[in-house]
């Protein structure tokens, strides 16, 4: 063994036992964490299978045959419940907004030959099949939002097993902001724009964690070298320190945003290039990518999210004694970051459970994700009032912060964490 | 009218007075009722043991910190009242202080200079006097991260005299520093002073450096003072031979 290897290995593993970032960043975050999203993903997954069971199935009965009667009674004993319309084209059933009045997300047509594809069939054509027309609304792409067309995929291959192997088919089409886009699987849709959604909460992740880590820094920096001090007593007004730091990191933070928005941009328009022709599904051509006030609305979105973690790095950062005291403290806001942005990748927003719903929306962070979804999907108030309720959200640390940078509490905050030291140290 | 014109009189030759000045931190008393006095124009001494409190006086008096109790004035301004005021005629340098890392030492006297006075040809005048103060000649160009310690103290005790306050408050000016060093900034401090009418008032643990320095020196022990007065006078009192024997005296056998 060699010399002295153990000795040091000890005293490493007491210090890093000891220091309690490595004990909170390490152990007790993840701990925590992951449970956490595994929760809310469980609690996600029980409530979208509850809805659907719950939903309304619209069928639109076109062909008004034997057999389409034999597969409504077949869906009516599998446990769905139906609401039936006659005669109907699907494009007629999504402008009449039939779905909305039976609270539905998806429709299917039974076409009008129907009843003799499946005679045919049956009597021994076997290339001759039936087709179940399957419509479902795209409502951004999380991964329980294809519960629904996957119950009618399931039901039909159930019906097969009964009645005869390969005879019904599904061609599935999805509804996309108000209008039907022909043989776009829902399913691969959603697999698609999860895997575009991707990138976003992650680099906003990134984004965030690093920022907040350097205006923490900034600050800590002037703590312990004592400039802030010396600072302090210029004849300059406090609240000139104090927007003077944060102004720096505003510009960095719009440098950021807007570097992110064509970076993103980019990906978009290039997502659907590795695809083979066949599956592709372009997501330009669909509408599924932000329009420029979308795009505008996302950066403004991701601008005020950043100054807002910016100016809550400051004040964290003014308890702290030193860079390391201050990075730590920091570090304890990212399970509030992490938590949402990773949740988000995989769930609706709008598909959540309220509580769910409630805690995502009243954190901060997690508006420029629910804002990348919903400028996809044109819809805007949501991300209008994200951006209102984290520009408030902002103003009211920054005036806290103000408060702080007013009175002695920027150097004697740490005094009521750690009085002892203090004492010794006057 | 008269009165009031004698009281002004009275305030200008009165750099600070603090009466009864208490200052808690939570349960702890930091100043137990400290009263002191410091006369334009001289070099005010407080020392005293770790804890005794040395720190949170210049700090209550450089407006950083309020006082729990007790009036502390500057140049007749009150440090709650007039905090604004009294910031344009003090400059005050922390125990341990850095200069911003990045910066070359040019760039931080400048900084410095511009919340004095926005006038550039006043902010020229008042850097190139930082400089001859300093010394530092041509390293001033460098970023102050490459400055060793006894270089970095020459830059910020510079600053604080550059802009020949009213009075400076200057926190333990040498600690940390080698002979040579401490030397120096002792020397920077005693011409100024004596050629620019400005008020001192320091803390040190070094007693041989507060004998040569101060005009006056208070023992500060548990938030109060125990004895004031010349080196002088302080070392006959106690029949010592230099201020250290004092200070162990007292405070040994307080």
């Amino acid at each position: 063994m060699l010399k002295g290897f153990r000795t040091i290995l000890k005293k490493e593993l007491k210090e890093l036992i000891r220091d309690p970032k490595i004990l909170v960043g390490m152990i007790v975050v993840p701990l925590l964490m992951f449970p956490v999203l595994g929760f809310v993903l469980g609690y996600a997954a029980e409530t979208a299978q509850e809805q659907a069971q719950e939903a309304i199935l619209l069928v639109v009965d076109n062909d008004g045959g034997n057999w389409s009667q034999i597969f409504i009674d077949y869906l009516k004993t599998s446990g769905i419940k139906t609401s039936i319309e006659f005669n109907l084209t699907p494009d007629q059933v999504v402008d009449q907004g039939l779905l909305a009045k039976n609270n539905s997300t998806q429709f299917i047509e039974i076409p009008v030959d129907f009843s003799i594809n499946m005679t045919h069939h049956i009597g021994g054509n076997l290339e001759t099949i039936a087709i179940i027309n399957s419509y479902v609304i795209f409502q951004g792409g999380g991964v329980f939002s294809e519960i629904g067309s996957s119950t009618i995929t399931s039901i039909i291959y159930n019906f097969n097993r009964i009645i005869a192997p390969d005879a019904l088919y599904t061609y599935q089409s999805t509804i996309i902001k108000g209008k039907i886009q022909e043989g776009v699987d829902p399913a691969a849709l959603s697999g698609l724009m999860i895997s575009q959604a991707l990138a976003l909460p992650i680099t906003i992740m990134v984004m965030l964690t690093y920022s907040m880590q350097i205006a923490a820094t900034s600050v800590a920096m002037e703590k312990e070298e004592k400039t802030l001090e010396t600072l302090l007593t210029m004849p300059v007004d406090r609240f000139s320190i104090l927007m003077g730091k944060l102004s720096s990191t505003i510009i960095v933070a719009g440098i950021a945003a807007i570097t992110m928005m064509i970076g993103y941009n980019y990906m978009l328009g290039s997502i659907t290039m590795g695809l083979p022709t066949e599956s592709a599904i372009d997501l330009v051509a669909l509408g599924l990518v932000p329009s420029p006030f979308g795009y505008l609305l996302l950066g403004i979105s991701l601008f005020i999210t950043l100054l807002s973690a910016l100016a809550l790095a400051v004040i964290i950062s003014a308890f702290a004694e030193d860079v390391r005291g201050a990075q730590a403290l920091v570090g304890y806001i990212y399970p509030i970051i992490f938590i949402p942005a990773l949740a988000l990748i995989y769930l609706d927003i709008n598909t959540l459970p309220l509580a769910i719903k409630t805690i995502f929306y009243a954190i901060p962070y997690s508006h420029p994700i629910i804002a990348s979804r919903a400028v996809v999907l044109g819809d805007y108030t949501i991300v209008i009032f994200g951006i209102i309720y984290v520009a408030i959200f902002t103003l009211v640390i920054m005036y806290i912060a103000s408060r702080l940078f007013a009175t002695e509490k920027i150097l004697t905050a740490k005094l009521r964490i750690g009085r002892k030291k203090e004492k010794q140290k006057d | 009218m008269l009165q009031k014109r004698l009281i002004g009189e009275i305030n200008l030759i009165l750099a600070v007075t603090a009466k009864k000045v208490i200052k808690e931190f939570g349960t702890i008393r930091a100043l137990n009722e400290l009263s002191f006095e410091i006369k334009t124009g001289e070099i005010y001494g407080l020392i005293g043991p770790n804890g005794a409190g040395k720190t949170t006086a210049l700090r209550i008096i450089s407006t950083l910190l309020l006082p729990t109790s007790g009036i502390v004035e500057v140049f007749g301004l009150d440090v709650i009242k007039n905090a604004t005021k009294i910031r344009k005629i003090i400059t005050y340098l922390p125990e341990e202080a850095g200069a911003y890392r990045n910066l070359s030492g040019w760039e931080y006297l400048k900084f410095m200079a511009k919340f004095n006075t926005e006038n550039s040809d006043e902010i020229k005048q008042v850097i190139n006097e930082a400089a001859k103060i300093s010394g530092l000649k041509k390293r001033l160009e460098d970023r102050a991260k490459t400055y060793s310690k006894g270089m970095k103290r020459r830059l910020l005790v510079a600053r604080a005299l550059m802009t020949k306050p009213k009075l400076a408050i200057l926190d333990e000016p040498t600690s940390g520093l080698d002979v040579l060093q401490a030397y120096h900034i002792r020397e920077i401090i005693k011409n100024y002073v004596r050629n620019n009418n400005v008020t001192v008032l320091l803390s040190s643990h070094n007693m041989l450096e507060v004998e040569y320095l101060c005009d006056r020196v208070a023992l500060i022990d548990k938030g109060k003072i125990i004895i004031e007065g010349s080196p002088q006078n302080l070392k006959g009192k106690y029949g010592c031979e230099n201020l250290e024997e004092v200070f162990a005296k007292v405070v040994g056998h307080a």
